[in-house]
């Protein structure tokens, strides 16, 4: 099982809609409301990830924060990672955080779907 | 000798012993002090001097320091008082000779200077009041300030430069009594002048006393400070717009991202019904349509106002790069295609159909999706025209509406915040979007002009720098 998607989000009402909505397309989506609680998520030897929507404006732990740690660990360092984020320099962080993409907030629902679908295997 | 030295000094010479009593004096001491013959020997040098001005401080003094000096007042034998500069010599005690002091008193004489100083200063009315507050000299700045000719008012009591209501709560008798109790008088605050007007004071009352210490009168100084209270207010009250200015860019800022955030999750919501739409009914589906169109259009308010709060923060940040402007013409007439349909305008694209700008592509999309969208609502139902050009190293974008136009002290207010040039009853709105496009336009070292056409409508003029080499 290789479709699992973690969504980090420290708002609630977005983040239970896209797991939601990554649920109704047949995607396993887990949410994280900071850092620490996706790196927990992540860390769950029991789970296979496939991809980790990051927003970066969190509070306890952000974005940035979480990706640093996540490249120290080899057993999650590799899970590919996708800014999802509202700021306007999304293009410029992306690119210092070293991750595989990213989208600006409000994100079209049929992109984000796409891009999902190239990181996971087909739904069941 | 020595005393014939002595005799012939103006200075009033005096020698006294260790414990304060006058052993030797000169011929000044004595028409100075008014006394004759053997008079002061072994007399307290206190004598000399008013009770209420010690002299053993200025010994104490001059046996710590060697010399002490200061102004005092002093007494004749009549009991009348006088300045004095007096200075003191300590003398140790030195071979079987005891220790003792010479004072040496100057009379500071009234120097008709300081009289013509004060009749003719103008920057302070100094003037003098009797025992009951009425006007007893007048200088040329009292004239100047509070308009009375020294005729005017000699005699009259000071209560005219007060306002009624003070004069009727006494204020007037308590200054005068405070000065008496305290030694002086000092506030700030509303008078009159002859004129009634009023001017913002600086008022000093000090009480007089002649030359035996009886009260004679007040002296008081009053200095116009109008005009410094009121570019102090103007300083204040700039420094409280400024606050506000603040405060609001500050519930701009925090606003516009608090109202995004539910936004996003709202939006997500509506599309995803949407994806799914194919399974209901047509009526449900323009239903869902109309709901994600005014979440769009909320989605479009919140971006102007989030620009507008990067604008006043200064962080209005460009991703520049190498940019065909007729393409993005194309690209931005396209997807206003619907709102033009609604508004039933038709957008007639004319000129260069290829010319590269360093610009951002985004930033200038929005630019003239602002300028499109004004058209739509002012001038609906008539043909809108966006041409563009190349004049040497400058693009030029001229968007053409047949509209009812902008009077012509609103061309330049236009840009500016919050302004529009048509009442908010008819044509909604909040008045961002030719700041927004202004302030874009100017980040990317461009211009933004307003006129009317000659035959009616606006014309909006943007000019932009041509990557050279690149065309």
């Amino acid at each position: 099982m290789t479709s699992r998607v973690l969504i980090v989000d420290d708002d609630n009402e977005i983040r239970e809609t896209i797991v939601e909505i990554l649920t109704d397309e047949g995607y396993e989506a887990v949410g994280a409301r900071d850092g620490y609680e996706a790196l927990a998520q992540l860390r769950d030897p029991e789970d296979r990830w496939a991809l980790v929507l990051l927003d970066l404006m969190m509070p306890n732990m952000d974005g940035r924060a979480f990706r640093a740690e996540q490249l120290l660990d080899p057993v999650i360092a590799l899970i590919p990672v996708v800014i999802v984020s509202a700021m306007t320099d999304v293009a410029t962080t992306a690119e210092e955080l070293h991750v595989d993409a990213h989208m600006t907030k409000p994100v079209p629902l049929r992109d984000l779907i796409q891009l999902v679908r190239r990181y996971c295997a087909a739904p069941d | 000798m020595l005393q014939a030295v002595l005799d012939a000094a103006r200075d009033a010479v005096i020698v006294v012993d260790a414990r304060g009593a006058i052993e030797a004096w000169n011929a000044s001491a004595e028409t100075l002090h008014g006394y004759a013959g053997d008079e002061l020997r072994g007399k307290p040098l206190q004598m000399l001097f008013a009770a209420d001005d010690p002299a053993e401080t200025l010994l104490a003094d001059a046996r710590a320091h060697g010399r002490s000096a200061a102004r005092r007042w002093q007494v004749r034998r009549d009991g009348t008082r006088f300045a004095t500069e007096v200075s003191i010599q300590f003398v140790p005690e030195q071979e079987g000779s005891p220790a003792h002091y010479v004072t040496v008193s100057r009379d500071q004489p009234d120097d008709p200077r300081f009289r013509l100083l004060v009749e003719n200063a103008r920057d302070y009315a100094i003037f003098m009041l009797d025992t009951t507050g009425h006007v007893a000299s007048w200088n040329a700045g009292a004239e100047r300030i509070k308009g009375y000719a020294a005729s005017d008012i000699l005699g009259q009591h000071f209560s005219k430069f007060y306002l009624d209501e003070e004069i009727r709560t006494g204020k007037c008798e308590r200054e005068l009594e405070i000065a008496l109790a305290e030694g002086k008088f000092e506030e700030e605050g509303w008078r009159l002048r002859k004129d009634g007007t009023r001017f913002w004071a600086n008022v000093v009352i000090a009480p007089l006393r002649d030359s035996r210490g009886t009260h004679i009168g007040f002296s008081k100084i009053t200095r116009d400070l109008t005009e410094r209270r009121a570019a102090e207010l103007d300083r204040l009250s700039l420094v409280r717009a400024q606050e506000a200015l603040r405060l609001r860019d500050e519930f701009l800022s925090v606003a516009s991202h608090e109202l995004r955030t539910p936004l996003v999750a709202l939006q997500l919501q509506l599309e995803s019904l949407d994806i799914q739409s194919g399974a209901f009914e047509p009526k449900l589906v323009a239903k869902i349509a109309r709901a994600r169109r005014n979440a769009t259009r909320l989605a479009d308010l919140i971006t102007t106002l989030l620009d507008v709060s990067r604008i006043a923060e200064g962080r209005l940040t460009l991703s520049v790069r190498r940019v065909d402007l007729g393409e993005l013409v194309r690209d931005v007439v396209d997807r206003l295609e619907e709102s033009a349909a609604v508004a039933k305008n038709v957008v007639v694209v004319s000129g260069e159909t290829r010319l590269f700008a360093i610009c951002d592509p985004l930033r200038m999309g929005q630019v003239l999706s602002n300028l499109l969208s004004n058209a739509f609502k002012y001038a609906a139902g008539t043909p809108v025209e966006i041409h563009l050009e190349r004049q040497g190293d400058i693009a030029v974008l001229l968007v053409e509406d047949r509209g009812p136009g902008i009077a012509e002290n609103q061309l330049e207010r236009i840009f500016d915040r919050f302004e529009r040039a048509a009442s908010m009853r008819n044509y909604p709105g909040m008045g961002l979007g030719l700041y927004v496009a202004r302030e874009i336009v100017n980040a990317h070292g461009g211009s933004i002009r307003a006129s009317n056409r000659g035959d009616g409508g606006t014309a909006i003029e943007i000019k932009l720098p041509i990557a050279k080499g690149l065309s």
